[in-house]
């Protein structure tokens, strides 16, 4: 075992919240910058990660470690095709977050080490490969997102805290039940408890015990993703939410659900999987026309943009449930794809309302003409959201459609609808927001972006491209991993493999 | 008069418990004789008694008399009773700091006070160290009593009367009911030694007597109502709100470290074959203290309330582990031993809040306090994740022993239960900090804006016990070990 990366990954955030700690409280001018440069240093190990990375099945960067041997419990951590972009992602977004937050003064140096510690436990969620570890992980980056939200979000901030903690937990519990169920029956059928994913993928589970535990770990993950009918504290916590809580929610945390669904509901029960496939469809597919529909009506720049992810999550669900390669390939793309374009939409919403104070669409008009960098900039980031074709958004939605057309014709037709409605209310709402004379006094005097704000949208901007372009430099990555999720599936289950289906990645 | 002891003499087997009742008589005797203005003295016997308490139940886990008996068999020397020496001995450590500003408010009463924690702590000692149902009942009396004098140490507060009166009463009703018990299980058995009913058992050929299951009843219920289990729980929310802040803590933590060693040495030990008899009560219980505990603590607007309702579904978690059997006896000394520390800082902040000798601990008085006191905000905002079982803190390292021993002895629908409740019960830990870090006095008026000082040694105290909560809750193998290789 060579340099444990993903610790030092895991650690570095962890180590800068420190540093920030021990700054005295009465330096309140230098704990956002040092919160920014610290967050700089996992995006290099990122890096080193993507550069490093083998384009194969099998789990890199490997550690383990003895943690509660006798429960079953390690330290074992990993990543392949499906956690490697995440975690890109994931240092990405955090820098940015942390630097698009200078209107924040108010405790700045307790928000700095929220931000920090939630970028060390989503970064542990996606490498964990012991079960306990992931819950772990999964369970503890609640209570940085808890104090983001209801220190320094809006008025009704404290509301949409505690039903975005308590819906959270209640799905986290359901699953931790399951995952101690799992180490039950690994007892019973090697003598020996344990928590390892690789150990509980050899487990003999019958169809029964499969649907009561997909069940249970499809509650916790159905909440984060969210889907529809359990997507009620989404648009609470988003809005209410400071805009680094918004675009790291958006961003990142929406996919611990989509991504547990693929590690986990998929690779560990494949017949419940195969069996929930018309449930989760549906939903699925609810969740993409009814946050479409919702967001079109929706007066608040914020809450459109909040329901858009629902929309788009449900898009991300159905091409997981078609169990085609084109549809989990689309589905880990499109989960980047709405964490760059989403995130840059949250961050622009956020820089009106510092300058504006209002996030109404009614108050607004004719922008184009006072803020013609903020206007360019939102309507590229509406673009790469609806699919534009040369855009990131293009690539994902369009393998998630032919995907799903291979196995669920008729939801994928459905679904395509979304992609529709997504013109309709990104485009209605530049057309009321930046389109024509301005009406209003008090927006004739808006300042456009300035260069620190510009900045921030630089590598989100060319990696947008880049992913519409050559959506194969991940593409190449991702394949391996989620073939071997679904060859896994086909292997263990009564479900038989599209006999045409295309792959965009790989060979 | 001790040869008739002959070789069951040690008195390293009880060494802990007359260092603290020297020491306890020391300070009295000094308070008495030199009426001294302050409380110097106090502290040095105090710790000199602490420590020599810690230092001899030390020597009695390296010794080899670990599994033998005392005294006739009164004393019993076993890995139980170790560990509960060391746990009461380190409650009491950290309960005498959390309690020296409610001692100097005292006055000259203060040295009465430190004189009854002292002793209280050698009553549930040996209520935990022993095998003979009499002396568990004088170990459970002596640690009781003192504890109802504790409750209204400041007998001026009209509150604090009224808390002492009622678990005083309260508390008389579950002794006698816990000896009843007593009675009939020496009625079944003709010995008042737990370990007479085993071999009564294979000496007789009728199984399940019923008398042998009433005493069983009935001296769990006096246990139970000690450790606030449901529903023999209706006097905690009142004696914790109405006695004084800085001494509730430890009449909290010690009771229920009494109450829970004895409980698990009766059930285990003795009653042991009867598993089938017992489970199934037992686990009711634990499903009742947990519903109960869980959905009353939401509504309080009182944190002492709160602490009170929300230690009743502790009580239930750890039922779980004490109704699945001896194999979980790790997970639930472990289990106790977090909780009752967690306790014991939780009412400290509290104390220091709300005033040491203060009846009460209104919501309103938290607000904002992140902002006035960080230090103390922040330790009882970590004791309420480490309550809810947050990972990352000791709570959850606590929670998970004791949920998986309850999953591997086949009460999954409890565990179900107990990690639905854990979640509903997020909604009052949470609401704590909600308080002090998300809303702003000037939203709420009427709230105090000068900063609660504690002393030094409060803020050291609970700034190791927060070090130690996530400590314990990334890595507590050595704890564990130390308990798998002790019980």
């Amino acid at each position: 075992m060579g340099f444990p990366l993903l610790a030092a990954l895991i650690v570095t955030p962890i180590v800068g919240a420190a540093a920030v700690a021990i700054v005295p409280a009465a330096r309140k001018e230098l704990h956002l910058p040092i919160g920014v440069a610290v967050s700089l240093l996992p995006i290099a190990l990122a890096g080193l990660l993507f550069a490093e990375f083998e384009p194969s099945a099998n789990f890199q960067f490997v550690e383990f470690a003895a943690w509660y041997p006798e429960w079953g419990i390690n330290w074992h951590v990993g990543v392949d095709g499906i956690a490697m972009p995440l975690i890109l992602l994931t240092t990405l977004l955090i820098p940015i977050s942390l630097a698009a937050s200078v209107a924040i003064t108010d405790r700045i140096k307790l928000f700095v080490i929220m931000v920090l510690m939630l970028e060390a436990g989503l970064i542990g969620v996606f490498v964990s490969l012991d079960l306990i570890v992931f819950f772990v992980f999964f369970e503890a980056i609640l209570i940085p997102m808890y104090f983001i939200i209801g220190i320094w979000g809006s008025e009704d901030r404290i509301y949409a805290a505690i039903k975005f903690f308590l819906y959270t937990a209640f799905g986290s519990a359901l699953m931790l039940a399951g995952i101690i169920a799992l180490g039950a029956l690994s007892a019973e059928q090697t003598g020996v408890w344990s928590f390892d994913y690789l150990d509980l993928l050899d487990l003999e589970l019958t169809r029964q015990t499969q649907g009561w535990l997909f069940a249970g770990f499809a509650v916790a993950f159905a909440i984060k993703v969210p889907i529809f009918p359990v997507h009620t504290w989404l648009p609470d916590a988003h809005v209410q939410a400071p805009t680094a809580g918004s675009v790291i929610l958006a961003g990142v945390m929406l996919k611990l659900g989509t991504y547990g669904f693929l590690r986990f509901n998929l690779p560990l029960f494949p017949q419940a999987t195969v069996d929930a496939i018309p449930i989760m469809a549906t939903l699925a597919v609810i969740g993409i026309v009814y946050g479409a529909v919702v967001a079109i009506v929706q007066p608040d720049l914020k809450k459109l943009v909040a329901y858009s992810s629902v929309s788009h999550l449900g898009f991300i669900v159905l091409g997981i449930f078609a169990l085609t390669r084109a549809g989990l390939e689309g589905g880990v793309i499109q989960m980047i794809n709405h964490g760059l374009t989403t995130g840059a939409l949250f961050l622009l919403v956020g820089m009106i309302y510092e300058r504006r104070h209002t996030k109404a669409i009614a108050d607004f008009g004719g922008l184009a003409k006072i803020m013609p960098i903020f206007a360019g900039l939102f309507l590229f980031m509406a673009f790469a959201s609806i699919g534009l074709p040369g855009l990131n958004g293009f690539v994902g939605e369009f393998l998630i459609l032919i995907g799903s057309y291979a196995t669920l014709p008729v939801y994928s037709i459905i679904a395509a609808s979304g992609v529709v409605l997504a013109a309709i209310y990104l485009l209605w709402a530049y057309e009321r927001v930046f389109t024509g004379e301005p009406t209003k006094e008090e927006n004739k005097v808006l300042s456009d972006l300035n260069l620190r704000e510009i900045s921030l949208f630089v590598p989100l901007v060319v990696l947008i491209i880049l992913l519409g372009l050559y959506p194969n430099i991940l593409l190449d990555r991702i394949s391996p991993s989620t073939d071997a999720v679904l060859e896994r599936v086909a292997a263990t289950s009564s479900y038989e493999l599209p006999a045409l289906d295309l792959s965009a990645g790989g060979e | 008069m001790f040869d008739a002891l002959g070789a069951s003499t040690s008195w390293l087997a009880i060494a802990p418990e007359i260092v603290l009742l020297l020491a306890a008589v020391v300070v009295l005797a000094y308070d008495i004789v030199a009426k001294p203005d302050n409380h110097d003295v106090h502290a040095a016997v105090a710790i000199v008694g602490i420590g020599g308490a810690a230092a001899f139940t030390w020597a009695q886990w390296r010794s080899d008399l670990v599994g033998q008996e005392f005294f006739l068999n009164m004393a019993r020397l076993d890995g139980l009773s170790i560990v509960v020496r060391f746990l009461l001995v380190a409650v009491l450590g950290l309960a005498t700091v959390a309690a020296w500003p409610l001692l100097r408010e005292l006055g000259r009463r203060g040295a009465e006070m430190l004189a009854l924690m002292f002793i209280a702590t050698i009553g549930f000692s040996f209520l935990a160290s022993s095998g003979n149902l009499v002396m568990m009942f004088i170990g459970l009396e002596i640690g009781s009593i003192s504890l109802y004098v504790l409750a209204g140490i400041t007998r001026e507060r009209r509150l604090a009367d009224e808390a002492a009166m009622k678990y005083f009463l309260l508390g008389s009703f579950a002794s006698a009911i816990f000896l009843y018990g007593v009675a009939l299980f020496f009625a079944g058995t003709g010995s008042l030694f737990l370990v007479a009913l085993p071999s009564a058992l294979a000496s007789v050929v009728f199984t399940k007597p019923g008398v042998i299951l009433v005493a069983l009843g009935l001296m769990a219920a006096g246990l139970l109502f000690k450790v606030t289990a449901a529903p023999f729980h209706a006097w905690a929310p009142d004696v914790y709100q109405g006695a004084p802040a800085g001494v509730v803590g430890f009449m909290a933590a010690a009771a229920k470290i009494g109450g829970f060693a004895a409980l698990a040495r009766i059930v285990w030990e003795a009653y042991g074959p009867f598993l089938d008899d017992w489970q199934a009560p037992l686990a009711g219980i634990a499903a009742i203290s947990i519903v109960v505990g869980t959905l009353l603590a939401i509504a309080q607007s009182d944190i002492r309330r709160m602490l009170a309702y929300s230690g009743i579904a502790h009580a239930g978690f750890i039922l779980i582990g004490i109704a699945t059997g001896p194999a979980s006896r790790y997970a639930v000394s472990f289990y106790l031993a977090v909780y009752t520390i967690q306790l014991v800082a939780a009412f400290t902040v509290a104390a220091t809040v709300s005033g040491p000798g203060s009846s009460g601990s209104a919501r309103e008085e938290y607000v904002g306090l992140a902002r006035r006191a960080p230090l103390l905000a922040a330790t009882l905002g970590l004791m309420m994740l480490a309550m809810s079982g947050m990972p990352v803190t000791a709570g959850f390292v606590a929670k998970f022993g004791v949920f998986r021993e309850g999953w591997i002895g086949g009460l999954e629908w409890l565990v179900i239960l107990a990690l639905v409740a854990s979640v509903a019960a997020f909604f009052f830990y949470l609401r704590v900090i909600v308080d002090m870090y998300f809303r702003e006095p000037v939203e709420t008026p009427g709230t105090p804006k000068a900063a609660p000082q504690a002393p030094p040694s409060v803020r050291w105290m609970l700034a190791i016990i927060s070090v130690a909560t996530i400590v314990l809750g990334i890595y507590a193998r050595p704890l564990l070990d130390f308990l798998e290789a002790s019980l």
